[in-house]
């Protein structure tokens, strides 16, 4: 902040919190010197003819009922101090407006320790153009369809109702860039995933088979006799459709249903799906006393746990907790970036089902399971293990 | 990694606040149009009911109110204090509605709280601008003029403002229904 802007706030506040014409006046002297000698355009706007006109204006009213109420003196004096109050008052806002722009805000936010709010007010700034264009597209295409200013008028709410959803649109794509680009200073940073254990991601589009490729890894662990622990999620489909999910114990085979597809709005954790608490619970048992060198499978990690909840917090103590061999983890494509931006893995294999000319299945087994030691992470401190 | 669209869907919806005051809010205000504060009360309490019904989480209302407090100081309003006085007293009214009630009733109390202060943040504005005496002797030769006590207006003016506030607080919770079912369940 400049000198000559702090001096101009304090003769604002001064002004503001004084009765007294004579520090009223003195702060409106200070003011206006203080602009004039710092930044002579920022005086001259504040003697525009209409907010000279609008200043009199007041001071008169103000004398007018003050007089009315306890004499003309009375009424001048008070008059004379509203004058001077809305100088001090203008001459600060003029300063302000031209020695403050948007990165000075972002700055000082940021020294604060508020570093959202000010991605906040900066993510707002970006969408002011497009959120401005977009209502004068809205109320054309309003107009135009209405016929008439009174029908226009009258179906007012449909267009804010466009405008509104437009917005809402706009917001969601602004957090989805945001997590993909793995921005997290918008969002509270949980503490990353930590393992030390050879990490496998498997991904692939919807159907390309993720499932299957995990059972087979299972049964493929369980004939060299390595353990295996996590779960699986796999689809309830009905009539080719998906209408919600169960959890499988990767150990024991056991199966609960975990989330149903409800109608709009009802759903939970921004899905259209309601979860089961036991479901989680069930998840939760799954990830408890893993055997040492076991293969933790997660199929699959979320939107949901990506921002924190879901299954998140039990994987999170299983990591912690368990000196697992080898991590493997069922992830949508376009949640890859931000998954690895969550875990602090030492090495990530990305399997994508899609890629030709490669056998999933080797290519996993191989990662998972070599001769290599295993590593292990125990309450926050790595170890290795021979 | 935590959910990230309260933040994004508070800054955007700030953002459109903002920029209807700046552009809407500015015309009405030369325009000398009647009614211009219940006009653009009636608009952010729109903004922040759909914003609360799409993230309804505490707090999202405080952060949108702030950033349509920020994108104002740097408009052709800029630093003029009754718009930014409305806009805060708004904002809190409606989080403090949504903090004790739920659903339409949150929204119908916001909008009462929000609009029903309108005529207090008129005193609250000119008591920043004239200082006390001024304000209370504004306040006193309305009342005068009107052959009734000056607490009498006001007190009819926060009626109206309040019954305004109540009936805009439930046509924006239903408003805002609309737009969480046009864009698919929302939050």
């Amino acid at each position: 902040m400049t000198p000559a802007l702090a001096l101009v706030l304090a003769a604002a506040v001064g002004a503001s919190f004084s009765s007294r014409i004579e520090v009223v006046a003195a702060a409106a002297v200070l003011a206006c010197g203080v602009a004039w000698i710092a930044d002579r355009r920022a005086f001259r706007r504040v003697l525009r003819v209409s907010l000279v006109l609008g200043g009199i204006f007041a001071a008169a009213a103000a004398t007018a009922a003050v007089a009315w109420a306890s004499g003309l003196d009375r009424g001048l004096m008070i008059g004379g101090t509203v004058l001077l109050r809305l100088v001090v008052l203008g001459t600060a806002a003029a300063v302000v407006a031209r020695s403050v722009d948007a990165e000075t805000i972002l700055r000082m936010t940021s020294r604060l320790g508020m570093e959202r709010l000010g991605l906040v007010f900066g993510l707002a700034l970006n969408a002011l153009p497009h959120l401005s264009e977009t209502a004068s597209t809205v109320w054309s295409a309003h107009r135009v369809r209405s016929g008439g200013r009174w029908v226009a008028l009258r179906r007012f709410p449909a267009l804010a109702e466009v405008l509104l959803a437009h917005t809402g649109r706009v917001a969601d794509q602004a957090a989805a860039a945001a997590a993909l680009r793995g921005h997290t200073s918008l969002g509270r940073m949980a503490a990353p995933l930590v393992t030390l254990a050879r990490t496998v991601v498997v991904t692939g589009p919807t159907g390309s088979g993720k499932t299957p490729l995990v059972r087979s890894l299972i049964e493929e662990l369980g004939r060299r006799g390595i353990p295996v622990a996590g779960f699986l999620q796999p689809a309830i489909v009905e009539d080719g459709e998906k209408i919600g999910f169960r959890i499988q114990d990767a150990a024991t085979g056991e199966v609960v249903e975990l989330a149903r597809r409800v109608a709009p709005g009802e759903g939970k954790f921004g899905t259209s799906y309601r979860f089961f608490d036991e479901g989680f619970e069930f998840g939760k048992h799954a990830l408890r006393d893993i055997p040492g060198g076991a293969v933790l499978v997660i199929d699959e990690f979320g939107p949901v746990e990506l921002r924190g909840g879901g299954h998140w917090p039990a994987v999170e103590r299983a990591l912690r907790s368990a000196e697992i061999g080898g991590l493997l983890v069922v992830v949508r494509r376009t949640l890859v970036p931000a998954l690895i931006e969550a875990l602090d893995a030492a090495d990530v294999v990305v399997v994508d089902l899609e890629e030709e000319g490669v056998d999933p299945l080797s290519v996993v087994m191989d990662t998972l399971v070599t001769d290599s030691p295993v590593c292990s992470h125990v309450g926050g401190q790595a170890m290795t293990e021979e | 990694m935590k959910d990230l669209r309260p933040w994004t869907h508070a800054a955007l919806y700030g953002a459109l606040w903002g920029a209807l005051e700046a552009t809407a809010g500015t015309a009405l205000h030369l325009g000398r149009v009647p009614f211009r504060g219940e006009i653009m009360g009636l608009i952010g309490l729109v903004c922040l009911v759909c914003l609360r019904r799409l993230q309804p989480r505490v707090g999202v209302v405080l952060v949108a109110g702030m950033t349509a407090i920020f994108l104002k100081v740097f408009t052709l309003g800029g630093l003029y204090p009754g718009p930014l006085v409305g806009i805060a007293t708004q904002t809190l009214a409606v989080e403090l509605g949504f903090l004790v009630a739920r659903g339409p009733w949150a929204a119908a109390l916001g909008g009462i709280i929000a609009l029903g202060t309108n005529p207090v943040q008129r005193v609250i504005t000119a008591w920043i601008v004239g200082g006390t005496e001024a304000a209370t002797a504004v306040l006193r030769a309305v009342g005068e003029l009107g052959g009734v006590r000056a607490g009498w207006v006001l007190v009819g003016f926060v009626g109206l403002a309040a019954s305004i506030g109540a009936v805009g607080g439930v046509g924006a919770w239903r408003l805002a229904g609309r737009v969480v079912r046009r864009l698919g369940g929302g939050a």
